[in-house]
């Protein structure tokens, strides 16, 4: 089963915005992004439809993370996909060039959180995305699957047109990290 | 590093065979307009294709379809075998799916595809799969001709490229698209007999898409913006930006995102879907 995310060159950039924006004590910034599923023939196409910014008071102080998202804002997202059938996928951006990894704490965290979204949407793909400086990767929790499948391309529409198959991006890094407006 | 057989073309990009090379593509329409662009995709590189036409060859396709022979036409040999085989003998290791229906009947390949290369004849087609690009956010390029007879006796040969881009100005938004036109259309049809075509004119707006394809993908001139709509006039001849560019907004009003993407009647992973991905884990455990 393959799964194929698209996200529009505009939202991408919203997106590496809201993400670079400093916060009052986080290190890093998260946000939700919302996208329509649909059919492909070997697999699942998720079309990436809103940014959802997380308030600096939806944010909790912990040490011992980058971010750590407050009840707050997983109630914002959680209503969102409530009220709209969407799949609901958290993003975060790690601060290196190359594929990016989940982290234990990564992986810990989106195995609690990810559940509660079926609670709202069932049956619909769930996950998280990370960005790096010139890549990104994404792990998708299907309904009663033994593991997550990940993202296996993902492509930033728009001018130019980039496609990132496994973690490998198609054209130059800068142009990944610092699109144009 | 680029191969020997790319090295005329190196300066698109170190990563550019790379690129072109994983690109998919689906053409819609393989006669005069599609047969070139396939043509030159398979030159650039391009090694995934998606090929659609529901019809054969006949007499009157031997004008303009590249790759298309007499043989074809009297065995009356589907289009997209004829490309198929045209493809192969420059790119023989191309990925070749042929759908030899309307691209309706099969449009899930559409979906995940790089791009969509429309030559379509009609501006309600061009409608119906702009519209559906638009909803799965597919890039889709777009070539169309026609010869006019004036007044006066004279003929006009005019035609126009389009890349319309999701969450950018649509062909709606360039006028090119009208409720209008796409209702004379209507009205007229079965009326017109066969439109007249001829070879060079596609070939010239063939070469304008692929060069969009190109910059789209692999933009090697970092100065340059994408032209999205480039006007051809084959009397004088000559290509030219659209000057309704100048005035377009920068966001389409036809397809706001996030308004119209993906299946409306989506509501959940198939259970069929389901087992089948649970399978595959339990193999690879």
């Amino acid at each position: 089963m393959k799964l194929h995310a698209k996200i529009t060159r505009s939202l991408f950039i919203q997106i590496l915005h809201d993400l670079a924006r400093p916060h009052p004590f986080a290190l890093e910034r998260v946000v939700f992004v919302s996208f329509r599923p649909a059919d492909l023939r070997d697999g699942i196409l998720l079309l990436a439809n809103n940014l959802h910014t997380i308030r600096d008071d939806d944010y909790e102080r912990n040490d011992n993370v980058g971010a750590m998202l407050g009840s707050g804002a997983f109630r914002m997202a959680l209503q969102f996909a409530y009220n709209n059938p969407v799949s609901m996928f958290h993003i975060h951006k790690h601060d290196h060039s190359g594929i990016p990894r989940d982290s234990l704490v990564d992986r810990e965290s989106s195995v609690q959180f990810v559940p509660d979204f079926w609670k709202v949407r069932p049956r619909f793909p769930h996950g998280t995305i990370i960005l790096s400086k010139d890549s990104m990767s994404g792990l998708t929790w299907l309904p009663n699957m033994r593991r997550p499948i990940p993202i296996s391309r993902f492509t930033i529409v728009g001018t130019p047109i980039i496609e990132v198959y496994d973690g490998k991006h198609s054209i130059a890094a800068a142009e990944f990290s610092r699109p144009r407006q | 590093m680029v191969s020997t057989r790319s090295q005329r073309q190196s300066f698109l990009g170190p990563d550019s065979e790379k690129v072109l090379s994983s690109g998919v593509v689906v053409i819609v329409g393989l006669c005069g307009g599609g047969s070139h662009i396939a043509q030159l995709l398979a030159h650039i590189g391009v090694d995934n294709y998606k090929i659609v036409d529901p019809d054969f060859v006949d007499d009157p396709n031997l004008n303009r379809m590249v790759g298309s022979t007499p043989n074809d036409a009297i065995e009356k040999r589907p289009k997209v075998e004829v490309i198929r085989d045209l493809i192969l003998r420059i790119r023989p290791a191309a990925n070749i799916e042929m759908f030899a229906t309307k691209w309706q009947e099969n449009h899930l390949p559409l979906r995940s595809c790089t791009a969509v290369f429309g030559c379509v004849d009609s501006f309600a087609s061009r409608n119906e799969l702009e519209a559906y690009c638009r909803r799965f956010l597919i890039p889709y390029i777009d070539i169309g001709m026609d010869v006019h007879e004036l007044a006066s006796g004279r003929y006009m040969i005019s035609g126009q490229v389009i890349a319309s881009i999701p969450g950018q100005p649509c062909m709606k938004c360039m006028g090119v698209l009208t409720e209008e036109r796409i209702s004379q259309e209507a009205q007229r049809y079965g009326d017109a007999g066969d439109r007249p075509q001829v070879i060079w004119p596609n070939g010239v707006l063939a070469s304008t898409a692929v060069g969009m394809f190109v910059s789209l993908l692999t933009p090697w001139d970092k100065q340059s913006e994408l032209v999205p709509f480039i006007e051809y006039d084959g009397n004088s001849p000559t290509l030219k930006p659209s000057s309704v560019i100048a005035i377009l907004d920068k966001e389409c009003k036809h397809y706001p995102i996030p308004k119209g993407l993906g299946d409306p009647m989506w509501n959940g992973i198939a259970s069929d879907f389901l087992k089948q991905a649970n399978a595959l884990q339990r193999e690879a455990d």
